[in-house]
């Protein structure tokens, strides 16, 4: 039993993460904090003989039975005179999903399966705006507008139809797709292209589906299973579109000397990141003049090289002979080197200057080592935790015996030859250790004088929490171990040493790249649909 | 049991105007990776056919280049002999490269053609710069009503004392044999391969261009970046 219903959940969760994904590929520029996508039916947003079962996806016009027992419930009378019947125009009923498209989405869609045609096989499927009477079929009413099954006619706003497409009914799957950049609908039927039924949309719609007679049955899907119709080829022609409109953008006269532009931007990323060499080349080919001393650059370079590769202790050690007084003036700076001089110890990349030989060659022999080494870092962060007193709990206390011992277990179960903490060498860990302590005496001293820094203690935090782990590189902080985090470090000390010396914090291309990508996300919450098919890194790569 | 909701019709919202300091503060906060950004600077360099600078950045940053540098050469040459001045030595490697290119491209043709009328006022050789611009380049001028207009801001020049100081002398900056190395760069390059030709860094002036503008269209208000080699962001205005 408990190992079925645990099957059930995993399905379960596979299956909505499956949803999510899909949702993710569909429509990546979708912010869903700001925006939330449609996934159901509104149970709050619909006419009362519409019924909502299987999760709020699955629509059916409620028949007499229901109505009856409406009644016993006390309901009001008239709905039981109503509804069942299905005779008039009066007994349509509508119900709306949960939330409005997202223009964001540049080209939406969902399908809706009949289930059964019921009696008569009055149903309609389209969009509404909010606010639009749910006692009526979608695409009767102004900014409501729906595709029916009983004649197969387009209702846009409008008690009359035109013929649009083939009638339907039990078995079909109907699909709605809305184009956001050009405000048009289109309908499938079965995976196959109607056309388009609807122009001229105003945003903000929702889906809506809309029922008449008894008996009447649709599943919905958002995404939660593929589509029948093929909506990603539709998305890629749409991107490609889009990206030929970007790249014949014309560049306008103001612009003249846009070659220059292009130039500059290039030498001063040059010049910034400290390709010294490459600048010069550069430079002499274009004619263009350095602003920045040649020494200074190489000087920079030196210490973002060591940064990139690991080595944060001589990286530090070298900031402060060539540029005295920075760090003092950056505490806060220097309190996220240090962070990262410590997880590079982890890593086993910040090694002392003394023992880098040796520690190389021993790491990897050495198989049985870490397993040891676990269990001594147990034993003296115990001790660590009683000398910091009570208000450090939580910084270095994943390392409960119980927990530890997990570990191990796991830990033996792999091959040797895995990634052992600071290369697997025993000086190199008490090392560690002994810097940690250092660390978090820093670190109080920041707050005495400071007061509280809430990216200190979460950096502290998630640096220490790697001790936690027979296999940092593999838990759930694993990420700090991450090569590509270096970049940023970098990048922080790169711009204050240009600070103190009166340089650009980040180089023009830099902004560029970001303005562009922060455009795309303005367009994104101004309902500017074509923001969908403009990825910035795709442009780029 | 109708649920009453209020009749309202939604329409779509503009988000609240941000401010140069939100604006910047946001870009502040986005990080660009590194790779990224050197893959883009690697791929402006191949193929805007700086093969030095490519190698030096080869060696600095660890990132091979896309191509092979040495199929280069040939648009170095033809690059190093624009920017030099020499247009004569250019037009004839340009023919020896692809015969085609300059018959089927002619405003390409006049521009290496008008370059060489430049030179020649640059070297204060009237007579010959008159001579050549009437036998050599009267004829495209007819033609074409742009060429024509180019032809005679050239020729301007001559009415000058000093061209240096007249309304035409971008002409005679360096940075016009720049605009026109690289526009032949990049014919060169179309006819070499079918795809895109640009440097990608232009696709990221262009889409900030052509994103500023749809938001412009919809009336949005937001921080522009004025000055893109400067990196100077403007208030929304």
């Amino acid at each position: 039993m408990a190992s079925s219903s645990q099957e059930m959940s995993e399905n379960f969760c596979e299956v909505k993460s499956d949803f999510k994904e899909r949702l993710k590929t569909l429509y990546p520029m979708v912010n869903e904090e700001e925006t939330p996508l449609p996934k159901s039916w509104s149970p709050k947003d619909k006419f009362n003989y519409i019924g909502l079962s299987n999760g709020n996806l699955r629509v059916h016009y409620k028949d007499l039975l229901t109505c009856s027992k409406m009644e016993s419930e006390g309901l009001r009378s008239y709905a039981v005179v109503a509804a069942g019947h299905g005779k008039t125009h009066k007994d349509a009923a509508s119900v709306r999903a949960t939330h409005p498209i997202p223009a964001a989405c540049g080209l939406y869609y969902f399908e809706v399966k009949i289930v059964s045609k019921g009696r008569d096989g009055y149903m309609g499927i389209g969009l509404s705006a909010q606010g639009v009477n749910m006692n009526r079929l979608p695409g009767w009413d102004k900014h409501s507008y729906g595709y029916h099954g009983d004649d197969g006619h387009s209702f846009c706003s409008s008690g009359t139809g035109l013929p649009y497409g083939p009638t339907f009914t039990t078995g079909d799957v109907i699909g709605c797709g809305v184009n956001l950049i050009d405000n048009t609908c289109f309908y499938t039927k079965n995976g196959h292209n109607l056309g388009v039924a609807f122009t001229d949309l105003p945003g903000n719609l929702y889906p809506t589906v809309g029922l008449q007679t008894p008996g009447e049955v649709v599943d919905a899907n958002f995404g939660q299973a593929p589509f029948v119709f093929d909506v990603e080829d539709m998305m890629k022609e749409l991107r490609a579109r889009t990206k030929l409109t970007i790249e014949n953008f014309p560049i306008p006269d103001s612009y003249g000397e846009h070659q220059l532009i292009l130039q500059r931007l290039v030498s001063s990323y040059l010049v910034h990141h400290g390709y010294c060499s490459t600048a010069e080349a550069f430079a002499s080919s274009t004619g263009q003049e350095f602003n920045e001393e040649i020494t200074s650059i190489k000087n920079r370079q030196k210490i973002l090289k060591l940064i990139l590769a690991g080595r944060m202790g001589e990286a530090i050690d070298l900031t402060w002979r060539l540029y005295p007084g920075l760090l003092e003036s950056r505490p806060n700076l220097l309190f996220l080197l240090k962070c990262r001089q410590f997880i590079e110890m982890v890593n086993g990349s910040d090694i002392d200057n003394n023992t880098r030989h040796i520690a190389a060659h021993t790491s990897v022999i050495q198989s049985t080592k870490p397993y040891r080494n676990v269990a001594e870092i147990n034993g003296i962060s115990k001790s660590k935790d009683e000398t910091l007193g009570g208000n450090d709990k939580n910084t270095c206390n994943g390392l409960q015996n119980g927990y530890i011992s997990d570990d191990l277990a796991k830990c033996c179960d792999l091959e040797s030859g895995i990634r052992e903490v600071c290369g697997g060498s025993r000086h190199a860990i008490q090392r560690m250790l002994d810097f940690g302590r250092e660390l978090y005496n820093y670190s109080q001293q920041l707050f005495h004088e400071n007061g509280s820094h809430e990216q200190n203690k979460k950096m502290l935090q998630d640096a220490f929490s790697l001790l936690a782990y027979a296999n940092p590189w593999d838990s759930p902080v694993g990420w700090q171990l991450d090569p590509i985090q270096r970049e940023t470090v970098c990048a922080q000390l790169n711009s204050a040493i240009l600070d103190s010396s009166n340089m650009a914090r980040r180089p023009p291309l830099e902004i560029a790249v970001s303005h562009a990508k922060e455009l795309i996300q303005l367009m994104s919450r101004s309902g500017l649909g074509s923001c969908a098919f403009a990825n910035v890194d795709d442009i780029m790569n | 049991m109708l649920e009453v909701r209020e009749r309202k019709m939604s329409l779509p919202e503009k988000p609240p105007e941000t401010s140069k300091e939100e604006w910047l503060q946001k870009l502040e906060s986005m990080h660009v990776q590194r790779s990224d950004m050197n893959r883009l600077i690697m791929n402006y360099l191949v193929t805007e056919g700086f093969k030095e600078a490519a190698e030096k950045f080869e060696e600095e940053s660890g990132l091979s280049p896309p191509i092979d540098l040495s199929s280069m050469d040939n648009r170095i040459q033809i690059r190093q002999a624009i920017q030099n001045g020499r247009t004569h030595d250019a037009t004839l490697l340009v023919n020896q490269l692809h015969p085609e290119l300059l018959d089927n491209d002619r405003y390409l043709y006049f521009h290496l053609q008008q370059l060489h009328l430049i030179e020649l006022i640059r070297e204060g050789k009237v007579e010959e710069a008159v001579h050549f611009a009437q036998s050599q380049l009267s004829e495209s001028g007819e033609s074409e009503p742009g060429i024509l207009r180019e032809l005679e801001r050239t020729l301007a020049l001559l009415a000058f004392e000093d061209p240096n100081r007249s309304p035409f002398a971008d002409l005679l900056d360096v940075r016009h044999r720049h605009k026109v190395a690289s526009e032949v760069n990049t014919a060169i390059l179309k006819t070499e391969h079918e795809e895109s030709t640009q440097a990608k860094l232009y696709s990221v002036v262009k889409i900030i261009l052509w994103a500023e503008e749809e938001l412009s269209k919809k009336k949005v208000r937001f921080p522009r970046l004025t000055d893109i080699a400067g990196g100077q962001v403007e208030s929304p205005k």
